[in-house]
C-alpha cells in the first residue's frame, strides 16, 4: 500500500520509532524509559525485517516445492543477532535500575535528582 | 601473498574474548588469580598484534576470510594502517592492568574480580575486533561488545551514584548502537552487501541520494556520541569520573577512540564511493571540534575533583582530534590520527598517577590534595609530565601532533581555526597550573597528605613507564607520524577540499 506516495510499512517504523524516542526523553520512571528504548529498537528491527522482503518469494528454505525468488535471509540473521543485543543492553540496564533502587529508594529521574 | 602472521589475525580477537569466559573458571578457587591470567592473554594478544603490524609493515594490508567463506558471503577480517591501532591498545591494556591488581583492594571484594577482568578482556576484544573487522554489521555487534562491557564497567566498583551513572551511559550509548545498526541497515538495503569494499562499490553504483545520505547522517551521529563530543558529551564526564581509575584509563584513553576510529572507516567507505560532498560536513566537525576545546576547557577549569577535570579534558582532546579531521588537510589529518594514540598515552597516565593519589590518601579533590608533591613526588612527577604533555608543550607526547593539527589548519587556510587551537591549549594550560600548583607549591590541610607514602611497585611502574613513554614520544614523534602517513594520504583525495 502506497498512500500519498509514501511506503506504509516506513512510516510506521518512523512512527514507532518516535514513540519509543518520546518515552526514553520525556518519562521520569527510568523503568519507562527503558521500554521506550525497547520500543526503538523494535522500530529498528521491523525496518531490517521489512527490508528482506521479496513481492511474492517464498521462504528461503530448501524443501521439495519452493522456487526462486527467494526472501533474503540475511536480514533475518541480522535481526537475531540485534535481538540478541537488545536483551543483554535490557539486562544490563535493569539490572542497574535495581542498584538504584536499592541505594536511593526511587527510580524516578525527578527525586533522584533532589537527592544530595 | 600473505606472510606467516596473517593468520594470526582471528585469534587477536578470539584470544581475548575467550579469555573473558575462562577467567570466572580459572579464577574459580583464588578470585586474585584473575588479574594475572588477564594480563597473561593480554600479554600474548599484544605479541601478536605486533606481528600483525609487522606483516603490515613488511607486505601492506591483508585480510583474513573468517570460516573459509569467501567475503561478501563470510565475514571478511581486513588489517589496513588504520587497524594498526590494535598494537598500542592491546600494549597500554598490558601496562595498565598490573596497576589494578592493588588498586582494586579499596575498590571491590576479592570474589568481585573475576567478573571485573572478565569485563576488561571483553573490552578489550570488542576493541580489536572493531579496528580489524571488514564488515559492516560486524562492527555494529563490536561496537555493543565495547559498549556494554564499558557500562558495566562504570558500575562496578560503586553504588548507587556509579549505577546512575553508567545507565545515563547506556541510555545514549544504545540510542547511538541504534542509529549505526539503523545505518548498517539502509546500506545493506541499499547496496545488498554488508562487506565495507563490496558497500563502498555498490554506493559507486548508485550515485548520491537522500537514503545514501541519511545512513551516512545517522552514522555520523551515532559516532559522535561514541566519542562525546560537544553538545553529545554529557554522558562522559560522570561515568569516568566514577569509575575506578584504571577503567578511568581504558574509558577515557580507547573506549572514546571507537567514535573516531568508526568515523575514519565510514570516511572509507563513503570516499572509496565518490558519492559525498564533505564541504559543509568538514565544516560542521570543524566547528564542533573548536566548541569541544573550549567548552571541555571551560568546564574542567572549574572542577575541583581530579578525575573529573580529567574527564573533562577528554572532551577537550576528542575536539583536537575531530577539528583535525575536519580541517582536512594532510598536515591535520595525520595529526589527528596520531593523537588518537597519543592522547590515550597521556590520559592513561594522567588517571593512573591521580588513581594513585587517591588510593594512598582517599581525597580526590585539589584543595584537599594540596602539597600531596612532598610525599608522592614520583607519582607527582608522573601526573606532571602528562600534563605538560597534554597541553601540548615540546618536548612531550602531545606537542607533535597539536603542532601537526595546527600547521594543517594554515595548510588549509583556515588561519583562525589555528590560533582557537592555541587558545584552547592556553585554556587548558590554566587548569593544568591550578594542579601543579596545589601539588608542589602548597602546605597539606590534611595529615593523610602529609604522611602519604608512594605506592607499591606495582603501581608505580606503570605510572613511571607511562610517563616516560609521554617524553620518548615527544623526541621520537616521527615514528608514528610516518606511520600513518601513507593511509591517510590514500584517503585524503577524496576528502572533499
Amino acid at each position: 500500500m502506497q498512500p500519498f506516495g509514501l511506503d506504509l510499512d516506513y512510516v510506521a517504523v518512523v512512527v514507532l520509532f518516535c514513540v519509543g524516542l518520546y518515552m526514553l526523553v520525556a518519562k521520569s520512571n527510568l523503568l519507562k524509559k527503558l521500554l521506550g528504548l525497547n520500543v526503538m529498537e523494535t522500530a529498528v528491527f521491523a525496518f531490517i525485517v521489512t527490508a528482506g522482503m521479496v513481492e511474492g518469494g517464498d521462504p528461503p528454505i530448501m524443501v521439495a516445492g519452493t522456487s526462486a525468488p527467494f526472501a533474503s535471509p540475511i536480514p533475518h540473521a541480522m535481526v537475531l543477532t540485534g535481538i540478541v543485543v537488545a536483551v543483554s543492553v535490557t539486562a544490563v540496564a535493569l539490572a542497574l535500575i535495581v542498584q538504584i533502587h536499592a541505594h536511593f529508594g526511587t527510580i524516578e529521574i525527578d527525586e533522584l535528582k533532589e537527592l544530595p | 601473498m600473505t606472510g606467516p602472521w596473517a593468520e594470526a589475525l582471528p585469534w587477536v580477537i578470539v584470544l581475548p574474548l575467550v579469555g573473558a569466559a575462562l577467567t570466572p573458571a580459572v579464577a574459580v578457587r583464588h578470585p586474585r588469580v584473575a588479574g594475572f591470567w588477564a594480563w597473561g592473554v593480554l600479554l600474548v594478544t599484544a605479541v601478536l598484534a605486533s606481528g600483525l603490524v609487522a606483516e603490515l609493515l613488511a607486505r601492506g594490508p591483508f585480510s583474513y576470510e573468517l570460516g573459509g567463506w569467501a567475503a561478501s558471503y563470510g565475514i571478511e577480517l581486513r588489517f589496513d594502517h588504520f587497524s594498526a591501532w590494535v598494537l598500542p591498545l592491546a600494549v597500554l591494556f598490558v601496562v595498565i592492568v598490573p596497576f589494578s591488581w592493588r588498586y582494586l583492594d579499596h575498590v571491590m571484594p576479592d570474589e568481585r574480580r573475576p567478573p571485573f577482568y572478565a569485563l576488561l578482556l571483553l573490552n578489550a576484544g570488542g576493541m580489536i575486533g572493531f579496528c580489524v573487522t571488514g564488515d559492516l554489521f560486524n562492527l555494529f555487534v563490536f561496537t555493543e561488545v565495547v559498549s556494554l562491557s564499558s557500562y558495566a564497567l562504570v558500575a562496578v566498583g560503586g553504588r548507587g551514584l556509579a549505577a546512575f551513572a553508567a545507565l545515563k551511559y547506556l541510555f545514549i550509548g544504545a540510542v547511538s548502537s541504534l542509529l549505526m545498526l539503523f545505518a548498517t541497515a539502509q546500506l545493506f538495503v541499499l547496496t545488498g552487501s554488508l562487506n565495507m569494499a563490496d558497500v563502498s562499490l555498490g554506493l559507486g553504483e548508485i550515485g548520491s541520494g537522500t537514503a545514501v545520505m541519511v545512513a551516512f547522517a545517522a552514522f555520523a551521529v551515532s559516532f559522535m556520541v561514541k566519542a562525546a563530543m560537544f553538545p553529545v558529551h554529557v554522558w562522559l564526564p560522570d561515568a569516568h569520573a566514577i569509575a575506578p581509575s584504571p577503567v578511568s584509563a581504558v574509558l577515557s584513553g580507547m573506549v572514546v577512540k571507537v567514535g573516531i576510529v568508526g568515523m575514519l572507516r565510514i570516511y572509507q567507505i563513503y570516499f572509496g564511493a565518490e558519492v559525498l560532498e564533505l564541504g559543509a560536513f568538514n565544516l560542521a566537525l570543524v566547528w564542533l571540534g573548536a566548541v569541544s576545546i573550549v567548552m571541555g576547557a571551560f568546564f574542567a577549569i572549574f572542577q575541583d575533583d581530579i578525575k573529573l577535570m580529567l574527564a573533562y579534558s577528554t572532551i577537550s582532546n576528542i575536539g583536537y582530534i575531530v577539528l583535525g579531521l575536519g580541517l582536512a588537510s594532510p598536515y591535520a589529518v595525520i595529526g589527528a590520527s596520531v593523537h588518537v594514540f597519543n592522547h590515550a598515552l597521556i590520559k592513561a597516565t594522567l588517571f593512573l598517577a591521580a588513581g594513585s593519589i587517591i588510593h594512598q590518601t582517599g581525597f580526590r579533590t585539589l584543595s584537599d590534595l594540596r602539597g600531596i608533591a612532598r610525599t608522592m613526588p614520583q607519582t607527582s612527577a608522573a601526573m606532571a609530565i602528562g600534563a605538560v604533555s597534554i597541553v601540548g608543550l615540546p618536548p612531550t607526547a602531545g606537542f607533535v601532533c597539536k603542532w601537526y593539527i595546527a600547521l594543517g589548519a594554515f595548510e588549509a587556510n583556515q588561519a583562525p581555526f589555528g590560533f582557537a587551537l592555541v587558545f584552547g591549549a592556553l585554556f587548558i594550560f590554566i587548569y593544568y597550573i591550578r594542579m601543579l600548583n596545589a601539588f608542589y607549591f602548597q602546605k597539606p590541610v590534611h595529615d593523610e597528605v602529609a604522611q602519604a607514602s608512594e605506592t607499591p611497585w606495582s603501581m608505580r611502574g606503570p605510572v613511571v613507564l607511562l610517563a616516560s613513554l609521554c617524553l620518548i614520544l615527544g623526541v621520537l614523534g616521527g615514528i608514528p607520524l610516518n606511520f600513518v602517513e601513507p593511509a591517510v594520504l590514500d584517503l585524503l583525495p577524496f576528502w572533499g577540499q
